[in-house]
């Protein structure tokens, strides 16, 4: 490696680097005008969401607790994307494996807690590889588009969820609809008490960095890609072309079954009617927001996490509304696609 | 390009990460600053500006009470009672007030407590029973601050600055069924989501209409959100084609669509929690009033003397008179006959002296 | 006379099932033409809850529901050119937009209908469309009631579908539309302007959505509330997958969805304890998937350049 060389790749890297930090301030420019026509002061509001969500390490481990279930659901749907499968589903997928994580650590509560952790995640991740499986069989044996399917089957494991904790998994007839507590063996291990952080945010980097490996440095990766960039043309190539629709959607529909696990065993242990508020739709901006690479997610996922986190606070201590804060998400997603645009003309200018 | 992009900027989350899991917590903003770039002023005054409030706190003895509300406090029915009950203890007690709305993910209760009692809130109100598990876990953390919750029974002796509030919506609804049954053919009761405050005011209202007539017609609904008007005014008018006269909506936002189904297809109907009766003039019949403010502000009072002690949960219903109460429309098409109102005055006598339980299955 | 029950019931839920349909209905007619025109728009959630508050803030304060459907119309051609920007003028990914576009819409309904109407104090409600029978056709028996007693933004989509078809199937402007969504290529080379046409495609999708959001506000709830919309963006997109990209096919996918969804209100209406009521919520979603795989004998394929910007 020459030195020479080095320093091109040095200052493209730079240079691909600064237009989505850019891409954040004016996002909370454009919020700003918001606030102020909105008759708030936005250094005020601002500064909240800076306290909220990076006042101390308490605050600071928050935001990664948020940005855990994003995480997850982003790198997974990431893969789909890379396959050009549109799933619109993790939501739903979410669900699925909250309520599979949640039956393993309510009815298999009596096993040790080395085997039942691990089997709490397993099954998430089946729950909501399978019910994204679903879709992708659906479009594999019937040609359905699982942009339909997806949206569907969101709606079908919200009220499935909504039947079990209302009825057969009750906690207490007349009582507020909630399972019970999963089993104390299942909950996963905090590792900086007096904060909540849990292994679940180490899982989801590890989920994450295997999936860029698998992704961009394996055949497996390579044909999924391939099927992404144009089917037909895969198809000629001997790819197995719904094989791969089925596995992408298995690995982006795990990883939002995963997402649903590690929500139940670290954060709430039991499930609610309204385990998520949206991560499924979160996790869609946060893959895309970074061209879905896999590492991307990581960062995007932290930043919507702070965003959210810091929001609360905001609400608190400024009262300014945190519904703002999806303004600010959508704004993030728009100049950083107008700044991605400039960079790529930059560059294929250069070369 | 973009993979290096991408390793880059996993190197600066690693290490923002790092650095702020690091013991010194003030270097958690200085790391994380690249995000916010252009307001590099800010981060640098903001812990400056924050540190005088935290070092008044204790001195200062300004009592700050504060709400988790599980939705927007502007819906005109729950979480709007929370709201008022907040601001009139701003009024009476000089409180300063402060609400969260929680996203509807348990990871966000806990935080929002802890963000609330370590700004030395010392009255917190968590508005429904789902925050019950995250009061409970920081509870301990703070034995001086006192947390509530909305629509619980909860007391443990052994976690005595949690203490569960229980309004009876169950007892004024009682009330309603019993006069719809009198004076109708059916009644649609509509609800957002099934959970108690819904479903105890059902149980009330199918208890008091089977009182006056065991084979009136009630039937449920649930609509599966609190948002979507237009399919709680379908379900309002689906149940006057089926011949219901009474509607009963419960179910936040969505209410107003129960408004608009009585008011168009003119026929009678009861409002919860607040008088609505501009929303369907001809059509409502009577108003359950909750003034959850009566109650609180008095406890809240005792929060701020320091001599609060509670020994149990705490339950409000009709014999709370300035808490739970119900008002008449005179203009409304078919108003409430004056010999059915004096029954109503012996029913609510019973249920204050708790010969009627509302809530029998 | 045992069969007026059922007659009743039948009336009920047809009537009912076109009100249900019509927000939707307003929303996939016009996302047909943006993926005719090979744009994929998932941004309608959001585009249709602007619409719905522009159009309520607008005839609120002006007390005039035709000003509130001219500002829902407006506010959506502004977010239709937004959004054509994005991803016509600057080629981004279309659904990265329109994911930012539902953040956006939620983000800024919420912020200001906060701030100048829920904490005014102010009684919130309008005077909405009134439904109105039309003379003699309302007369008829059984149909005169499910038929001919709506509001006129009900009637409207009559006129909508037909005109929509027309002008997609039998106009310049329409094949042109489909020639890009197709082939822009080929349509590049006989000298159609293809972002022109997409930016139509686009405005013309966008419009009817707020329309759509606008008619849950003006013509059927009388005030916006966080959220109104609940879906039924999403919605309208599997109705225009499942209505095989034409606007008939969108309506009879829309009436299919509104059937069902007035028949599970109905059922639970009716007391049914046999099935949890979760169960009669999730059917029309189950009931669109079933259809869509029994379409699959008549498969139809997809604009081809559908979410493929062209260079």
């Amino acid at each position: 490696m020459d030195w020479a060389n080095l320093r091109t790749r040095l200052t493209k890297m730079l240079r691909s680097v600064w237009s989505p930090f850019a891409a954040i301030p004016i996002a909370l420019l454009l919020g700003a005008l918001v606030l102020l026509a909105a008759g708030y002061n936005p250094i005020t509001a601002y500064e909240a969401m800076w306290q909220g969500a990076f006042k101390d390490r308490t605050a600071f481990t928050e935001v990664l607790i948020k940005a855990t279930p994003l995480m997850f659901i982003g790198v997974g749907l990431a893969v789909a994307f890379k396959c050009s499968i549109w799933n619109i589903g993790a939501e739903g997928q979410f669900y699925a494996g909250a309520v599979m994580a949640t039956v393993t650590g309510i009815y298999l509560g009596d096993l040790p807690r080395l085997i039942l952790i691990p089997l709490v995640l397993i099954m998430g991740t089946a729950g909501g590889a399978l019910w994204g499986m679903l879709a992708a069989y659906l479009k594999n044996r019937f040609g359905a588009s699982e942009v339909v399917t997806t949206i569907m089957l969101n709606y079908v494991a919200i009220y499935i969820t909504g039947y079990l904790v209302t009825g057969p998994m009750i906690e207490t007839k007349g009582l507020f609809p909630q399972t019970p507590k999963i089993s104390e063996a299942a909950w996963l291990p905090r590792f900086l008490p007096p904060t909540r952080l849990h292994i679940g945010f180490i899982i989801a980097v590890l989920v994450a960095v295997l999936l860029y490996i698998l992704i961009f440095k394996t055949s497996i990766g390579y044909t999924i890609r391939a099927v992404g960039i144009n089917p037909i043309a895969a198809r000629y190539a001997g790819i197995n072309v719904k094989r791969n629709i089925l596995l992408a959607m298995g690995i982006s529909g795990g990883a939002a079954g995963l997402a649903g696990a590690v929500e139940v065993s670290a954060i709430s242990y039991r499930l609610y009617q309204l385990i998520s508020p949206g991560f499924g739709f979160d996790g869609i901006a946060v893959a895309l927001l970074v061209n879905n690479n896999p590492l991307g997610v990581i960062f995007s996922s932290f930043l919507f996490g702070a965003l959210r986190s810091g929001a609360e606070v905001m609400m608190m201590t400024a009262k300014v509304p945190s519904v703002l804060v999806s303004l600010i998400q959508g704004f993030v997603i728009l100049s950083v696609v107008a700044f991605g645009v400039y960079r790529v003309t930059t560059v294929e200018k250069e070369e | 390009m973009k993979r290096r992009l991408f390793t880059v900027l996993m190197a600066v989350t690693i290490v923002s990460l790092l650095a702020a899991c690091a013991p010194a917590a003030t270097q958690a903003p200085a790391a994380a600053e690249p995000t916010k770039a252009p307001a590099a002023a800010e981060p640098t005054k903001a812990p400056a500006a924050a540190e005088p409030t935290k070092a008044e706190a204790p001195k200062e003895t300004a009592f700050k009470a504060g709400l988790l509300a599980p939705g927007p406090v502007n819906d005109g029915g729950w979480n709007q009672t929370a709201y008022e009950a907040l601001k009139k203890m701003e009024a009476d007690l000089g409180a300063e007030i402060s609400y969260v709305e929680t996203e509807q993910s348990p990871a966000a209760f806990e935080k929002a407590f802890r963000d609330f009692a370590s700004q030395g809130y010392t009255f917190i109100l968590g508005h429904g029973n789902e925050y019950t598990d995250a009061a409970l876990t920081v509870a301990p953390e703070y034995p001086n601050t006192f947390f509530f919750l909305s629509s619980s029974r909860q007391w443990d002796p052994k976690v005595p600055n949690v203490v569960g509030l229980n309004s009876d919506s169950s007892q004024p609804c009682y009330v309603f069924g019993y006069i719809a049954a009198k004076m109708g053919k059916g009644a649609g009761l509509i609800g957002g989501m099934e959970i108690p405050p819904i479903s105890e005011s059902f149980t009330g209202f199918i208890n008091g209409a089977k009182a006056a007539d065991p084979n009136f017609p009630v039937k449920e609904t649930y609509l599966g959100n609190w948002t979507d008007t237009a399919a709680a005014k379908e379900a309002g008018i689906s149940y006057v084609d089926g011949g219901a006269d009474f509607l009963l909506g419960n179910a936040d936002f969505a209410t107003n669509g129960v408004f608009q189904a009585m008011a168009e297809k003119n026929v009678n109907g009861f409002s919860l929690f607040g008088d609505n009766t501009d929303k369907a003039p001809k059509s409502i019949v009577a108003n359950y009033i909750l003034d959850y403010g009566e109650g609180l502000v008095e406890l809240a009072a005792q929060v701020k003397a320091g001599t609060f002690k509670p020994t149990s949960n705490y339950e409000f219903g009709l014999k709370d008179s300035k808490v739970i109460w119900f008002t008449y429309n005179d203009n409304a098409a078919n108003p409430v006959p004056a010999d059915l109102r004096k029954e109503v005055e012996d029913l609510v006598k019973k249920i204050e002296s708790g010969e009627i339980n509302t809530l029998a299955k | 006379m045992d069969l007026l029950p059922g007659i009743l019931f039948l009336q009920s839920i047809l009537a009912a099932t076109w009100r249900m349909a019509t927000p939707i209905l307003y929303a996939a007619v016009g996302e047909v033409f943006t993926e005719r025109s090979g744009v994929l728009n998932i941004g309608l959630e959001g585009v249709m809850l602007i619409g719905a508050f522009a159009g309520y803030s607008v005839a609120f304060e002006s007390g005039n529901l035709v000003l509130g459907l001219l500002a829902a119309i407006l506010s959506g051609i502004l977010s239709g050119l937004i959004f054509a920007l994005f991803t016509v003028t600057i080629k981004a990914n279309q659904i990265v937009v329109g994911a930012a576009f539902n953040m956006i819409g939620a983000g800024i309904t919420g912020v200001l209908y906060r701030v100048f109407y829920a904490e005014s104090g102010k009684v919130l409600s309008l005077k909405t469309f009134q439904p109105f029978q039309i003379p003699f056709l309302g007369d008829i028996p059984f149909l005169g009631e499910v038929l001919f007693n709506q509001n006129i933004m009900v009637y409207a989509t009559l006129l909508v579908v037909p005109l929509a078809s027309f002008i997609l199937y039998k106009t310049a402007f329409g094949l042109s539309i489909q020639a890009v969504g197709e082939h822009p290529k080929a349509a590049d080379t006989v000298g159609i302007n293809v972002p022109r046409m997409r930016y139509f495609g686009i405005l013309i999708g966008t419009t009817m959505a707020s329309i759509g959001g606008a008619f849950l506000v003006l013509a059927y709830a009388d005030q916006f509330v966080e959220g109104i919309v609940t879906g039924r963006g999403f919605i309208a997109l599997a109705v225009v997958v499942f209505g095989s990209w034409s606007p008939w096919g969108a309506m009879g996918a829309s009436l299919l969805f509104g059937v069902f969804y007035a028949l599970q209100l109905r059922i639970q209406a009716m007391g049914s304890v046999l099935i949890p009521y979760q169960f009669l919520q999730a059917l029309p979603y189950v009931v669109t998937i079933i259809f869509l795989i029994g379409l699959t004998k008549r498969r139809v394929q997809s604009p081809k350049a559908l979410g493929v910007p062209y260079k």
